[in-house]
């Protein structure tokens, strides 16, 4: 039921979020408009990150679940790493035009721009592992332990390495003094906009869940019709 | 998994003794054909060799020379170290391992023997490099300490990916492209660790060492939880 309301917030948030973000918060002091840019960046890469750990404890729960009472928890995985994936890289893409306007080049090998190109990586490896193992009855194994391990390094890559290397990007939440150096009405908008980019994969992710589903009756069907 | 050996049921001296046995089998194996090691030591001295060549006696910075090492450490590793597993897909000899073994002695023995594995590699890879690159080491025992921990941790993190690998069927470069991002952080700080041991710029405290070691444990404890349900099938 809670998904749902999720699902069904993303219809009234989505469109707050872009209307927030362009009328109603201020502009930065020193950026101007190229600022609004973090209204995006930041919800797809938080959003991104999400995506990834929910692959993760799908996959874990696909090991444990051994009677499998729950259907496709691996494919649910993949789903999720799917749209990971794709938040990732426009993530990637925000972050490099507001890099070019900020900092004067599109990429500069900050700690966290090489952080989510190791992310991608790691994913982009675990597609060709899935792709290797395709028509292997053991697929859906070798594919979750492979998700279990990516989702246990991103710690090191999302919150170890920007703090240990010295960074270009602004201090996050998790600053040396604690309190997000924002205006209120930039911290509500991008707030909004956090849950409005979590509500959007929450309703891709049920809908490429719906379509597996409609995909492996179909595919019951065709072998039953035999 | 009907048949096949889940648990050690002598207990932790029948463990012991499965470790050993299947150690013993598999150094006999590898070593009497000594195929991977020779393809991971034939690779690291083309590869130095040739940087030496092209380089025509001029030494590069510390920096790169680090990473140059690194990038030879860790390719010649990934030829050899998923053959421990490949081999036994291969030759048909992974059922009878599954059924007279329990999946803990397997992936233990297989860690053991590639740990061993590196520690060739890199026995062979290091002195080399230094040789034919003129590469000065002003802290040694930081140096070397440096290369054991990241071998250490490629080794572990290899491992339960070398068993993923030939389920799959030991395809080409699936192994290095699997390895290389996961294995990032261990290059990362090793590069870093070993370029501060050639300029001589004593650490105060020994992190990077104590992140590799970590690095280690944290991923050999995750593999050895998950190896179970790769090698064990229904």
């Amino acid at each position: 039921m809670l998904i749902r309301q999720v699902i069904k917030s993303f219809y009234i948030l989505m469109p707050l979020a872009i209307l927030m973000a362009f009328l109603w918060a201020p502009s930065a002091e020193i950026l101007g408009d190229f600022s609004r840019i973090i209204y995006f960046h930041v919800p797809l890469a938080w959003v991104s990150v999400l995506a990834f750990l929910v692959s993760g404890v799908l996959s874990a729960a696909y090991l444990f679940d051994k009677k499998q009472r729950y259907p496709w928890l691996d494919e649910k995985a993949f789903n999720s790493a799917s749209i990971g994936m794709a938040f990732a890289l426009l993530a990637v893409i925000t972050g490099s035009l507001w890099a070019k306007l900020t900092w004067g080049s599109f990429w500069n090998w900050d700690p966290r721009e090489t952080s989510i190109v190791v992310i991608l990586l790691i994913y982009i490896a675990y597609f060709s592992l899935r792709s290797a193992l395709a028509g292997n009855d053991r697929r859906g194994v070798i594919g979750s332990s492979y998700l279990i391990l990516a989702m246990m390094t991103l710690p090191f890559f999302v919150f170890l390495a920007p703090r240990i290397y010295d960074s270009l990007h602004p201090e996050t939440i998790i600053n040396a003094d604690r309190t997000p150096h924002l205006d209120d009405r930039m911290r509500m908008t991008l707030l909004i906009s956090i849950f409005a980019f979590t509500s959007l994969y929450a309703y891709i992710l049920h809908l490429m869940n719906r379509a597996l589903a409609v995909a492996k009756r179909l595919e019951e069907e065709y072998h039953a019709a035999d | 998994m009907t048949g096949m050996k889940k648990n050690c049921a002598a207990g932790g001296y029948g463990l012991v003794r499965e470790i050993l046995r299947n150690l013993s089998k598999d150094f006999s194996v590898e070593f009497r054909t000594r195929f991977a090691l020779n393809v991971s030591i034939a690779f690291a001295v083309t590869a130095t060799v040739s940087v030496s060549l092209t380089a025509g006696g001029v030494p590069f910075p510390s920096l790169v020379q680090s990473i140059l090492l690194w990038m030879i450490i860790f390719f010649s590793a990934m030829n050899g170290l998923s053959h421990i597993f490949v081999r036994e897909e291969d030759q048909a000899t992974a059922l009878f391992l599954r059924i007279t073994m329990s999946a803990d002695s397997i992936f233990i023995s297989k860690f053991i023997y590639n740990q061993s594995f590196m520690m060739i590699v890199l026995a062979v890879v290091t002195p080399l490099f230094l040789f034919f690159l003129q590469v000065k080491v002003i802290l040694i025992s930081y140096f070397v300490l440096t290369i054991l921990s990241g071998g250490l941790s490629i080794a572990a993190g290899a491992t339960i990916l070398a068993a993923m690998v030939a389920k799959a069927g030991g395809k080409g470069s699936l192994f290095s492209i699997l390895s290389f991002p996961l294995l990032l952080p261990v290059l990362w700080v090793s590069i870093f660790a070993t370029k501060n041991s050639l300029d001589g710029a004593r650490p105060a405290d020994y992190n990077s060492l104590v992140f590799l070691l970590a690095f280690s444990g944290f991923i050999s404890a995750i593999s050895f939880l998950l190896f179970r349900f790769v090698w064990i099938e229904d």
